[in-house]
């Protein structure tokens, strides 16, 4: 606990590159590259308040998915970020969370089977503090907290589907919480749990031509 | 806090030989069963599922605490949450019902009755009877009733013993017994301690902390006349535990000191009367009141103080009716009033009541030479919750001299407890989060919400209503083969469908975020499986004993979420997938096998030896991949093998001794079992200072 993790962190993110792309006999669909960012930090652990809760800066980590890239704080208020996290909140670019085209919703399903946001579903815009697009709350939107084993674990067949900043979309299935991309044991100590946390490893899909198919 | 904590001590199991030897195992011999069908009855016409655990097992081999002897039966399995607790054919602790001579034990603990506070040093026998036993004890006995009975008072008798093990534990009895003319009496004292034990390395805190316990029982009994007899019960044992315990905050050691003291008394007078051949009635009057405190103190400082008191009074008549020569009827009727104070409740002044009418009636009819039939059924009208009906109906065939067969189909309930209903908890730690009973929880969510403190009200809190008792049908098919007389054999094939079962549910949110939690009906579950028992005695020595229970569990709602394909874990990569119904597990912390294997020798100059073996399998324990149920991809506790060693001699003088060893390999699991010890060695001697003459 008495480990501080420094506010501003100068990690960069890998972007790996795993599919192929093809282009079918009419060559307008293609099959998107998914991207993985790992250990992108979300507003990490910088200390203990008397009381023993931990606290970071308080500061979203923007980011880019069209651009694959971390946007600076001083961006915050324009369109150029589609998504940002800090501990368990993930906001989107619209409404209270900034003031692009934004929005999304929490998509149930596998990533490889989510080939088109489907066409009833609603996308919603944040209205902070009680209503993200992303549904803030453990085991209400993308992840549930084991009070047990003190360990926030992302609920798989979740797929965030975002809205970006400029009214694109891509689909995002974060893949773990803890630093390293994995989630710590439940007997690790609470000291580990608290350094590592707060680091997001997801992959994404963005669409840039405006359609809602990936 | 402070952990509910016991001795896993020891031992003990002995085998029985000579000319009684099949006693051991449920089935044919003709040890007398009441707990079955209230009524005396030879336990080789008995219906359902039994197990008897007589002193002779439990006295030899020199068990302490009622777990130890537990563990080493079939299909039973300990839980350590809250003190130990009983699984039952998949059941929860919550679920089986404890009684002490027909009368029921009160101050659990999130459900759990800690086995640990009942000593043994008294009792004639166990009774385990599995499926449901609504129908004749009502609330609880959903998937089984346990009945101890204790010793009654006969002839004139003294006897002491001690027994010194690992940890300093350190155990002393004394069982007096004297009848004279009409008037008979008894008297047993227990005295029980340990310096407690951790397995965890580097921590002052104990996982079983230093305790001591002290049981008494007193017994009287008068016969007014061949026809007419009183006796009265006074039971009273007290728990007190120590723990230290250092909480590390910023890098600064705070030392603690954790203390509980549990009380439990109990007064049981019956008046029992034969009218003639025909007709018996007994009545019976019971008041027992469990108390506990548990505080945690760092110099001076209270930091964490927990109250309980509850309080159990009841009144009941049962009637036996001799109708014919092959028809009993039982009609009884009875009333329960029940008090609780809890600093867990909003105000610990405030004395919450409940009251039980209940009548109940069972007819036992032997229809020809092969077959016999009882049924029964209770009513239960609760004053808090909805009334319960249970109807039980069972056959036994008898197919020839070596084959029989046993099929029963029963209702069992659980009425909700003070906790679903009044609980008032805050946890400010970890975020702050509440837990309110569902009746207190629409009266502090609806005023908090008049006062604009809460953010978000869930579908949940709409479903809020009155809770309904949890409900099971419970099915058993048996078969018992003894195809000679060194052989015996018992197959059981056991299912439970459970309807109504209250969870915690998130109900609401306060402004802030910290979530507010309240109990619904809202899950339905199976449990199913199979049971097998087998006994070879091999010759006048040696004797072998062997139990398997294998077991399936579901969650109905989990179960349907997998098949409309909304359930998902992970694959190696960590990208998502669909999971599939095989990788299903069940319930958490149910071992789909369990087993145990005995193997006895007794010599004839009264020396004896036994090992014990018990397995289980690995069992669930945490949700990994966050899906929210419990798959092949989860976290599991290794499966375990524990072995008991024990041996003894009676000498000429009175004296017994025995030596043994618990735990024999040494098997620890820090994570998951902190509160099963190591290897453990004792010696016991016992010592007759009174022989019984007049029997």
């Amino acid at each position: 606990m008495k480990h501080l993790v420094k506010g501003v962190v100068v990690i960069m993110l890998m972007g790996a590159f795993v599919a192929c792309s093809k282009k079918d006999s009419n060559g307008d669909t293609q099959v998107l590259a998914a991207v993985t960012v790992n250990d992108l930090p979300a507003d990490t652990i910088i200390g203990v308040s008397p009381n023993g809760q931990p606290y970071g800066s308080g500061r979203f980590t923007l980011y880019s998915l069209e651009r694959n890239q971390v946007v600076s704080n001083v961006d915050s208020n324009t369109n150029k970020w589609d998504i940002g996290f800090r501990g368990t909140t993930v906001i989107t670019n619209s409404g209270t969370g900034g003031p692009g085209m934004g929005g999304g919703f929490v998509f149930v399903g596998t990533f490889d089977n989510l080939k088109s946001v489907p066409t009833d579903s609603t996308i919603r815009v944040d209205a902070a503090p009680s209503a993200y697009a992303i549904t803030n709350g453990s085991n209400r939107g993308w992840y549930v907290y084991n009070p047990t084993a003190n360990l926030v674990t992302p609920i798989p067949g979740r797929v965030l589907v975002i809205r970006t900043g400029t009214g694109k979309f891509a689909k995002v299935e974060i893949l773990n919480y803890y630093r390293g991309g994995v989630t710590l044991p439940a007997s690790a100590s609470d000291d580990e749990k608290t350094r590592k946390q707060r680091f997001y490893t997801f992959r994404f899909v963005y669409q840039s031509n405006g359609s809602k198919n990936f | 806090m402070i952990r509910i904590l016991f001795i896993v001590t020891l031992i003990g199991w002995s085998i029985q030989l000579g000319a009684q030897s099949l006693d051991t195992l449920s089935g044919t011999a003709d040890e007398v069963v009441v707990t079955a069908t209230r009524t005396e009855r030879k336990l080789s016409n008995v219906a359902v599922p039994v197990i008897i655990v007589s002193n002779k097992i439990i006295e030899r081999a020199g068990s302490l605490r009622l777990k130890d002897i537990l563990q080493e039966q079939t299909g039973l399995f300990i839980t350590n949450g809250f003190g130990a607790g009983v699984q039952l054919q998949g059941l929860s602790p919550d679920y089986t019902l404890i009684l002490i001579d027909g009368e029921p034990l009160v101050g659990r603990t999130a459900g759990v009755l800690d086995l640990n506070r009942l000593n043994v040093g008294n009792i004639k026998k166990i009774e385990i009877v599995k499926g449901p036993g609504s129908s004749l004890y009502g609330s609880e006995a959903m998937a089984g009733v346990i009945n101890i009975i204790t010793e009654k008072p006969a002839g004139t008798k003294l006897d002491a013993g001690l027994r010194y093990g690992t940890y300093n534990t350190f155990d002393a009895l004394t069982n007096a017994s004297y009848k004279k003319g009409a008037f008979s009496a008894s008297g047993h004292m227990n005295y029980y301690r340990t310096d407690g034990f951790s397995i965890r390395p580097f921590t002052v805190e104990r996982t079983v902390a230093p305790l001591n316990r002290f049981t008494q029982q007193w017994q009287f009994g008068y016969s007014f006349s061949t026809k007419t007899k009183f006796t009265v019960s006074f039971r009273n044992a007290t728990e007190q535990i120590t723990n230290e315990l250092g909480v590390t905050n910023n890098g600064v050691i705070t030392y603690s000191k954790g203390r509980e003291e549990n009380k439990d008394v109990n007064i049981n007078p019956v008046l029992t009367h034969q009218f003639n051949d025909r007709v018996k009635t007994i009545l019976r009057l019971y008041n027992t009141t469990f108390s506990s405190l548990q505080e945690l103190n760092t110099t001076g400082n209270t930091l964490y103080s927990d109250y309980l008191w509850h309080q159990f009074n009841r009144i009941e008549n049962q009637t036996d009716y001799q109708a014919s020569k092959n028809l009993q009827l039982t009609f009884g009727a009875g009333q329960v009033n029940e008090y609780v104070r809890s600093t867990r409740y909003d105000n610990v002044n405030n004395k919450r009541s409940n009251d039980v009418t209940y009548g109940f009636t069972q007819a036992d009819w032997i229809i020809n030479t092969w077959l016999t039939v009882i049924g029964g059924l209770r009513y239960d009208d609760n004053r808090l919750y909805a009334a319960a009906l249970s109807p039980k109906l069972a056959l036994r065939a008898k197919l020839n001299t070596k084959l029989f067969v046993n099929a029963s189909v029963g209702r069992g309930f659980k009425a909700p407890d003070f906790r679903q209903l009044y609980l008032n908890f805050t946890n400010t730690a970890a975020g702050g989060y509440s837990v309110y009973g569902s009746l207190e929880a629409q009266k502090v969510i609806n005023e908090l919400n008049r006062l604009g403190q809460i953010e978000s009200l869930e579908a949940d809190f709409y479903r809020l209503t009155n809770l309904q008792p949890e409900q099971s049908t419970g099915w058993n098919i048996g078969i018992q083969w003894l195809p000679e007389k060194s052989w015996k054999f018992n197959v059981n094939l056991f299912r439970n469908d459970i309807t109504n079962l209250i969870d915690s549910r998130l109900v609401a949110y306060k402004k802030g975020g910290s979530q507010i939690f309240s109990y619904l009906n809202v899950r339905n579950a199976v449990t199913q499986g199979a049971e097998l028992e087998l006994l070879y005695q091999l010759n006048k020595y040696w004797q072998v004993q062997a139990g398997y229970q294998l077991l399936y569990t579901a969650d109905l709602a989990q179960l349907n979420e997998i098949k409309a394909g909304r359930v998902f874990t992970r694959d190696a990569g960590g990208f998502s997938r669909l999971m599939k119904r095989s990788e299903y597990f069940g319930l958490p912390n149910r071992s789909r096998h369990m087993a145990n294997m005995k193997i006895g020798y007794e010599h004839p100059k009264n020396w004896f030896a036994n090992l014990r073996a018990i397995y289980r399998s690995k069992w669930a324990v945490n949700d990994i991949d966050g899906n929210g149920l419990f798959n092949s991809n989860d976290g599991f506790a290794n499966g375990m093998l524990l072995v008991n060693i024990s041996a003894g001699k009676k000498w000429k003088n009175n004296l017994q001794t025995q030596v043994g060893i618990d735990n024999l390999s040494d098997y620890t699991d820090v994570f998951n079992l902190p509160n099963m010890p190591g290897r453990q060695y004792y010696l016991r001697i016992n010592y007759t200072i009174i022989q019984n003459k007049n029997k």
